[in-house]
């Protein structure tokens, strides 16, 4: 097999040359000064953000000396420099044949020692400045923790590109040397097509056009995180704004007086200037999902999926086909309106917590797809899946009734009662209304909540439909459980009722208030057909 | 692994072994008894403090503390001593069965729990000893899976040897062996 990785590279020139083992030390190309220099200020203005505030109200008094201000941001920018070069002067990589080291670190020196077959997942990234160069940084994550991430800073493209696939090929070697024989044989054959180049074609499944990215930018909330983000500015923000109105000779305190305007205009005026602030806010949530989604492509080579976008930095994430651990099909309430469902491909869940910054960046999410692009990635992934059919004909066993009775009951009922009766008694009745209106609204989403839950499940796949307003599907192979829980209090045992919960590598799954018979079979079956088959969750 | 071993007979669901008919395996018999006394010395410590301040006079307290004082003291022992007796009742309720092919544990009163660990899911195994439990021979088993440290699947008050039992069985296991 260690001949045909030539075969697997998919560069025309003999890649054998360049990918010789080289035992001794590497240094990057200068180019990584850059990354250094862009990364010392993520990080650095990563942690000013909470200093913005503090900033914003002193602002006046730094501009007012300058003498202080300039010499000490000139200062600020040499420091960063030099920290970036002697990083850069530091970092040293040596690749062997099945393994990686990477030298790094000023103050705390870091050797780092990674064979490719505890590599996991494969990343390139091409942030804008790199793209002149043609240069790009390879990640490779593990499956432990976040110390053991290696990222080789900056490489050209064509050659990370031709290590990704010498690491990627690693990896079904080594399972081909332990397991099973039939599996051995299949690889051959596989390779005997990639050297007719017929199994190497690398198919795309999906691509999103712009006009995707828009309706996917509005209909994700990510405008309310923007939100919360303004929140300190906004007193600065109305005074600026209405400064710069009474420029143009309008009043807001005019235009919303009750006293002069009738009810009906000034309610006209705040609808049409919440429309304002909402249109320029969703503006921004356009922008955000085309500087992450634009140009996507979803494609597969082999058995691994590839997914490629980014407007400055562009991502590359593939992901093998083993590694996927659950499929989640969701739907907000606007993409229910716009028939549009976000699909995702949950993989293990240390990935996603390894990179925090960039955790939407590292996922196998397509967004804003039609529900038959959306079913047909789901059987390309999942061929035997029944989804389609359990969703159309609603074959989801709905959990029980009893959830809205505990939940009104048990939670919401004492809060509300406990409320009411205080405000009651202290005589203030409007707040005591608007609890209850409260209230009635909550039970309204508990029904809702209810209404949603259900299971299914079929010969090898596990399926849950869950949500509130909007409709969330998720489905995964049985086999992929990690554990099983079962609980039951005693009210639910004297209504034969049980929740399950299935614990995966990507995150758990509450089935709450199911029927008892249900939750065992489910968990009969979920540990039989764990122990039973013998394929590996990876 | 070879085809010659292989067979694949059709089950069926109602003959799949049923974690409603598990084997149950309780704890070490010092363990229940070795957690009602930890409460109970936590409890008498607090209310000991309690008392204690009530009749120094070192540190002033204001009138009104020490007036509620008694009641405090005698609520923190109301609810110590119901703790440990609830404490009590649940921990002789737990227990843990071993099957060939995975591990469960069952707990709670009121609130009834079974987590089931199949042995081949999992990932690394360690055995948790306090000063307390070393001092009893007993230890906590405690099974990592790739479901994450929330989910981690622990059986607390085995004796030491049954732990080590435990642990050795599911090292030389044929699953983990393979995959791990």
């Amino acid at each position: 097999m260690d001949d045909q990785s030539d075969v697997y590279t998919d560069n025309s020139q003999n890649p054998a040359d360049k990918l010789q083992i080289k035992n001794d030390w590497q240094v990057l190309s200068p180019v990584a000064i850059l990354y250094f220099t862009v990364s010392v200020f993520k990080h650095l203005f990563g942690n000013l953000i909470y200093l913005i505030p503090v900033l914003a109200v002193s602002y006046k008094s730094v501009l007012e000396h300058p003498y202080i201000w300039l010499p000490s941001i000139l200062v600020m920018f040499a420091l960063i420099t030099l920290f970036a070069f002697v990083s850069f002067k530091v970092y040293r990589y040596r690749l062997t044949e099945d393994n990686i080291e990477i030298r790094s670190g000023i103050f705390n020196k870091k050797h780092l020692n990674l064979p490719f077959s505890r590599v996991q997942n494969v990343k390139i990234e091409q942030p804008i400045y790199y793209r002149f160069t043609g240069h790009a940084c390879l990640q490779l994550d593990t499956a432990g923790s976040a110390k053991n991430e290696a990222k080789l800073v900056a490489i050209k493209l064509s050659f990370a590109q031709e290590l990704k696939t010498l690491i990627q090929n690693q990896v079904p070697n080594d399972i081909m040397d332990t397991d099973e024989h039939n599996i051995s044989t299949s690889t051959t054959e596989v390779g005997v097509g990639s050297a007719d180049n017929l199994g190497q074609q690398e198919k795309v499944l999906n691509q999103r056009k712009l006009s995707d990215l828009v309706i996917h930018g509005i209909t994700s909330n990510r405008i309310w995180i923007f939100l919360g983000g303004l929140a300190p500015f906004y007193d600065n923000m109305f005074n600026s704004i209405s400064e710069w109105l009474s420029t143009l000779g309008i009043e807001l305190t005019e235009l919303f007086n009750l006293q002069t305007r009738s009810l009906f205009e000034v309610g006209l005026y705040v609808l049409s200037l919440t429309m304002l602030v909402m249109f320029v806010l969703i503006g921004f949530s356009v922008i955000g999902a085309i500087v992450s989604f634009y140009g996507y492509t979803l494609s597969k080579l082999d058995d691994k999926y590839i997914r490629r976008s980014g407007l400055f930095t562009k991502h590359e994430v593939s992901m093998r086909l083993s590694r996927l651990q659950m499929i989640v099909q969701k739907q907000d309430w606007l993409d229910v309106l716009l028939k549009r469902i976000n699909l995702k491909f949950e993989q293990t869940h240390s990935f996603s917590q390894n990179q925090n910054s960039s955790a939407a960046n590292s996922k196998i999410i397509v967004p804003s797809i039609k529900p038959d692009e959306s079913q047909a990635l789901i059987d390309d992934a999942y061929p035997n899946n029944s989804l389609n059919n359990l969703v159309c004909n609603d074959r989801f066993t709905p959990i029980s009734k009893g959830f809205i009775l505990r939940n009104i009951l048990f939670i919401l009922m004492p809060v509300w009662l406990v409320i009411t009766s205080f405000t009651i008694m202290n005589d203030k009745l409007m707040t005591s209304i608007l609890v209850s209106v409260l209230f009635l609204g909550l039970c309204g989403l508990v029904v809702l909540r209810w209404k949603r839950w259900g299971v299914a499940k079929d010969k090898h796949f596990v399926y849950l439909r869950k949500g509130l307003i909007g409709v969330d599907y998720y489905c995964f192979p049985t086999y992929k459980v990690q554990q099983t829980q079962f609980k039951q209090n005693l009210f639910m045992k004297k209504r034969q009722l049980a929740t399950v919960k299935f614990i995966l590598a990507s995150g758990s799954l509450m089935v709450p208030m199911i029927n008892e018979n249900l939750a065992y079979e489910l968990i009969n079956d979920g540990l039989y057909q764990v122990e039973s088959c013998q394929k590996s969750w990876m | 692994m070879s085809a010659t071993h292989f067979s694949n007979p059709t089950v069926s669901i109602e003959q799949l072994p049923s974690i409603l008919a598990l084997d149950k395996q309780s704890l070490c018999k010092k363990y229940a008894p070795i957690n009602r006394l930890l409460n109970l010395s936590l409890t008498l410590l607090f209310c000991l403090i309690g008392t204690a301040l009530y009749f120094q006079s070192v540190v002033n307290l204001s009138a009104d503390f020490l007036y509620s004082l008694p009641y405090i003291i005698w609520s923190v022992a109301l609810l110590g001593f119901l703790n440990t007796w609830f404490n009590y009742a649940s921990d002789l309720a737990k227990n843990y069965t071993l099957r060939e092919l995975d591990l469960h544990y069952a707990s709670g009163l009121f609130f009834k729990k079974v987590v089931s660990q199949p042995i081949t899911r999992i990932q690394h195994i360690e055995l948790k000893r306090g000063p307390i439990e070393r001092k009893v021979g007993l230890a906590t088993l405690q099974v990592f899976s790739a479901g994450g440290d929330m989910h981690t699947f622990q059986i607390p008050g085995l004796p030491i040897d049954t732990a080590q039992q435990l642990r050795q069985f599911i090292l030389q296991h044929k699953d983990v062996v393979k995959h791990g």
